[in-house]
């Protein structure tokens, strides 16, 4: 029997970074700002799969290769779109206008010709809760517009009172909230608590511990108390580093209760309840057999969601879980997604 | 052992705290608001003497950043990990399944009267 495939995080790209200007209104249209690719830690060679690069545009801007990649040789039936904007711009107004345009391109481009199989992300910018509701309204009833997306990098973390009004507005609409990294290119903090690393290879490695930072915020303050409908999706790995700081907040939080009495469940129970995870190439360990193990002790069957993160060259065929139990296969390559997304359970049709 | 006197009530005025011997580890009696208490000094969760800790209120919530003060004076904290215990029953509010074990207590003639 085939299995239903949803990914859900692979990440479009304009076929020109400038292209994006044809979405956006002035006074920001004619404005310069960031190009995708202006990382404070570029990556020394490149950072995407040589199959998703044509000769014209950037990595992931043909439609043509997507499709082959994603529903061809991946056999994928449907694939949430989850495009990158430009970091945290000091200039909050250029950021709003980059979110807006993103959707508006990503909404006229993409999925506008594939209704059934491509399904998106709403940008916004939550430094600007206000105008952040105002893009959340604007688009939450589209029937392909499946979550919403903020970056890893934040001010602030997202547990903080200044984001309430946010989540609420994603709850009401029953959109979940995917994190990812973005563009690197603004007024970021450093990416480690101890200051900027060197290399690109010692920031890659850690980035995503600041999920960590988030989730325990989140419960903490109690926004998935308060929120008992609404999703977090970590959309970049990071379950691998997750547990260890879970389980030692899960074995504390009940002794220090008193200092934060509305939250009312231990961490672990949030985490299976209201948090998913979605899967990336380079997490888990080395040894290929410990695999299954890994997959049972971070619970990864209720917890993560096969990603294809195309077209980055930390691209996930579904074949990586292979040899995983069915029951539990099943689930992380599309059960998950299914059961976490509304819009696409009801959209979505068995292949 | 039989129910045996093992102090005046006028040594232990509301509030106040006495550590004796009896039972298996010693005893806490406590007047939580003229109700008088006894407790085995021994923690549960990892055997601290847990009548030596700090007689307090709790936290309650109902809405985030909401923490109302509550019970002052109905709540025993263990020195060693913090642990918040109701003095009336030996309760722990941190886990609610363990629990500090209690003695019954009676005011004989002005005696403290436990049974442990």
């Amino acid at each position: 029997m085939t299995e239903l495939i949803i990914d859900a995080a692979s990440h479009p790209f304009p076929v020109a970074s400038d292209d994006l200007r044809r979405y956006m209104s002035e006074p920001f249209a004619h404005l310069r700002f960031p190009t995708y690719d202006a990382y404070f830690y570029p990556p020394p060679h490149t950072e995407y799969m040589a199959t998703a690069i044509d000769a014209g545009g950037l990595p992931g801007s043909d439609p043509t290769l997507f499709d082959k990649e994603i529903f061809g040789n991946a056999g994928t039936a449907g694939a949430i779109l989850l495009p990158l904007t430009r970091g945290l711009l000091p200039d909050l107004d250029m950021a709003n206008e980059i979110c807006s345009a993103t959707n508006r391109w990503l909404a006229d481009q993409w999925l506008a010709r594939d209704p059934d199989r491509l399904f998106g992300s709403i940008r916004i910018n939550p430094a600007d809760p206000v105008r952040a509701i105002r893009e959340i309204d604007e688009w939450a009833t589209h029937p392909q517009m499946v979550q919403i997306a903020v970056p890893l990098q934040a001010h602030q973390p997202y547990g903080q009172r200044i984001y309430r009004p946010i989540w609420e507005r994603a709850a009401f609409h029953g959109l979940p909230v995917a994190v990812h990294a973005d563009a690197l290119a603004g007024n970021e903090f450093w990416p480690t608590a101890a200051g900027y690393p060197f290399t690109y290879a010692e920031f890659a490695a850690q980035n995503p511990i600041n999920y960590t930072v988030h989730l325990l915020s989140l419960i903490a303050e109690g926004v998935l108390e308060e929120q008992p409908d609404l999703t977090f999706v970590f959309a970049d790995g990071g379950l691998d580093m997750l547990f260890p700081i879970l389980w030692r907040s899960n074995a504390d939080w009940r002794p220090l209760r008193s200092v934060t009495p509305w939250v009312k469940r231990n961490p672990l129970t949030y985490l299976k309840n209201q948090v998913r995870f979605c899967s990336n190439s380079l997490e888990g360990p080395t040894e290929r057999e410990a695999i299954p193990k890994w997959i049972a002790s971070v619970d990864a069957e209720h917890l993560l969601m096969y990603a294809s993160n195309y077209p980055f060259s930390s691209f996930q065929a579904p074949s990586a879980f292979n040899q995983i139990a069915p029951a539990t296969r099943a689930r992380i390559l599309g059960g998950a997604a299914l059961e976490c997304y509304p819009k696409l359970r009801r959209k979505h049709v068995s292949p | 052992m039989a129910p045996r006197r093992v102090c005046r009530i006028d040594d232990l005025p509301p509030g106040g705290r006495k550590i004796v011997d009896g039972g298996r580890r010693g005893l806490g009696l406590f007047n939580v608001g003229g109700t008088v208490v006894a407790l085995s000094n021994y923690c549960p969760h990892a055997g601290a003497p847990v009548c030596r800790g700090g007689v307090t209120g709790t936290t309650e919530s109902e809405r985030r950043y909401e923490a109302k003060w509550v019970r002052q004076g109905e709540i025993l904290r263990c020195p060693w990990h913090g642990w918040e215990f109701e003095l009336k029953t030996g309760r722990s509010i941190t886990r609610p399944f363990r629990s500090v074990q209690t003695y019954q207590v009676t005011v004989e003639e002005g005696w403290i009267v436990v049974d442990d």
